[in-house]
C-alpha cells in the first residue's frame, strides 16, 4: 500500500476540514494530494508534536473536524499523547499513523516497528483508545476513513504503506512560518475570528 | 501556596484571556492545580509530559483559544525540544507558568539540578521570563506575559518563587 494512493482517498472526503501533518517526504506528498486542502494544512517539522498540536487544536475547536497525519517515528517519539487521548476523548479527532516502518526522509533506517513485534494500534487501545486499528489495504484504510471522521471518539487508523515516495510531484516550498501564517489566516477566515490580530499602534 | 496567591493567578489567567490550561502537576504548586480543575470557565489537560502539554498549547493558539502550560521549571527540560521547533521553526508561542524549584533556600537535593538549569535553559531558547516572588505581582506578570507573546508569537515564562510557593 503507497501513502500517496491512501493520502489521496483520504483528501476525496475532505472539504471543511483542518488538518496537522508531520515532516518528511509526506509533506509534498499531501501538497500533491490534497491542493483544495492546502490552506487547511499546517506542514509541520516537530517529531512527536503533530498530534498533541491536533489535539490542541480539537480541544480549541470542538465543533470542528481535526485530522492529524502522523507518523510511526512521531508517535513512537511521544507515546504519552495516546494516553492524554484515552482519558480525553475528544470527538472530532481523527488521526492517521503513516507506519513504514522506517525513518525514510533520512535514507530509511528502521523504526521500532520495523521488528513486527510493535503495535501502535494495540498500544492506542491499551492507552484507552478503543477504535484503534491498522490497515493494510486500500480498501481496508478508506473503510477507516469513513468511519473515523464522522466517529464522536478519538480514532487512529495506523496505515501500513511502503517505504517509497511518490516520483515527480511538485515541490513545496514554504517553511514553517510561512505555512503557519497562511494556516492561520484559513483558520480565522473560517471560523470568523481573530488570532493573530493588530498592534496597539501600526 | 497560600490561597490568596493561587486566585492571583487564575485572576491573571483570565484577565490574559485562558480558557484552557495544560498541566504536569508538582509539589510547589500543589494546590493550585485543584482550583483550576474545579474552575468552570477554565479547561484542564493532564499531560504525561512537559513536552506534550507544550505542544498541545501550541495547537491551541492555532485555534484561537488561548492556553497555558502549568508545570515545575524541571519541566521546562523536557520541553526544550517542541519549544526549539514550535517557537524558532514557526512562530507558534506557549506561555509557560511554573514553580521555582531549586532556588537559594532549597533543601532538596533531587531540585538543585532545576535551579542551577531554568535560566540558562530559557535564555539559551531567547526566552524571556520574570521571576515573581511577591503575590502582589502575579496577576499582572502573567497578563504581561501574554502581551508580549501574542506580539512577538514567541514564548514567554513567569516563574513563581520565593514565599509565594513556601
Amino acid at each position: 500500500m503507497k501513502r500517496y494512493d491512501c493520502m489521496k482517498l483520504l483528501a476525496a472526503r475532505l472539504k471543511d476540514e483542518l488538518v496537522i501533518l508531520s515532516l518528511g517526504a509526506s509533506v509534498d506528498e499531501w501538497y500533491n494530494a490534497a491542493p483544495h486542502m492546502r490552506e487547511a494544512s499546517l506542514f509541520q517539522q516537530q517529531l512527536g508534536c503533530v498530534t498533541p498540536q491536533a489535539f490542541g487544536l480539537a480541544a480549541g475547536l470542538p465543533h470542528r473536524r481535526i485530522i492529524s497525519l502522523d507518523t510511526d517515528g512521531g508517535m513512537m517519539f511521544n507515546l504519552g499523547i495516546l494516553a492524554t487521548l484515552g482519558n480525553e476523548q475528544p470527538k472530532n479527532l481523527f488521526t492517521v499513523v503513516w507506519d513504514n516502518e522506517c525513518y525514510q526522509s533520512i535514507g530509511g533506517p528502521p523504526t521500532h516497528t520495523a521488528s513486527g513485534r510493535v503495535d501502535i494500534a494495540a498500544i492506542a487501545r491499551g492507552a484507552g483508545v478503543e477504535q484503534a486499528y491498522t490497515a493494510r489495504t486500500l480498501e481496508e484504510f478508506e473503510a477507516h476513513c469513513e468511519a473515523g471522521l464522522k466517529a464522536d471518539v478519538p480514532y487512529i487508523v495506523v496505515a501500513k504503506v511502503a517505504g517509497t515516495v511518490q516520483p515527480d510531484i511538485k515541490r513545496k516550498h514554504s517553511d514553517g512560518r510561512e505555512d503557519k501564517y497562511i494556516f492561520v489566516r484559513h483558520v480565522e477566515a473560517t471560523e470568523g475570528i481573530v488570532i493573530m490580530g493588530p498592534s496597539e499602534h501600526n | 501556596m497560600k490561597q490568596s496567591s493561587v486566585d492571583a493567578v487564575i485572576r491573571g489567567l483570565k484577565r490574559a484571556g485562558v480558557s484552557i490550561v495544560c498541566y504536569l502537576p508538582d509539589s510547589l504548586f500543589k494546590q493550585l492545580y485543584p482550583a483550576l480543575d474545579a474552575d468552570p470557565d477554565i479547561r484542564t489537560i493532564r499531560v504525561t509530559n512537559e513536552g506534550e502539554g507544550a505542544a498541545i498549547c501550541g495547537g491551541v493558539f492555532l485555534s484561537g483559544k488561548r492556553a497555558a502550560l502549568i508545570m515545575e521549571n524541571s519541566g521546562l527540560r523536557a520541553s526544550v525540544e517542541p519549544l526549539a521547533r514550535m517557537g524558532l521553526g514557526a512562530g507558534i508561542p506557549v506561555v509557560m507558568l511554573m514553580s521555582y524549584r531549586g532556588e537559594l533556600g532549597e533543601n532538596n537535593w533531587w531540585a538543585i539540578p532545576h535551579g542551577i538549569t531554568m535560566e540558562p535553559v530559557l535564555n539559551a531558547l531567547r526566552i524571556p521570563y520574570r521571576i515573581v516572588r511577591e503575590e502582589d505581582a502575579i496577576e499582572q506578570s502573567i497578563v504581561d506575559a501574554y502581551n508580549w507573546s501574542y506580539n512577538a508569537y514567541y514564548h514567554s515564562a513567569i516563574a513563581l518563587g520565593g514565599e509565594i510557593v513556601r
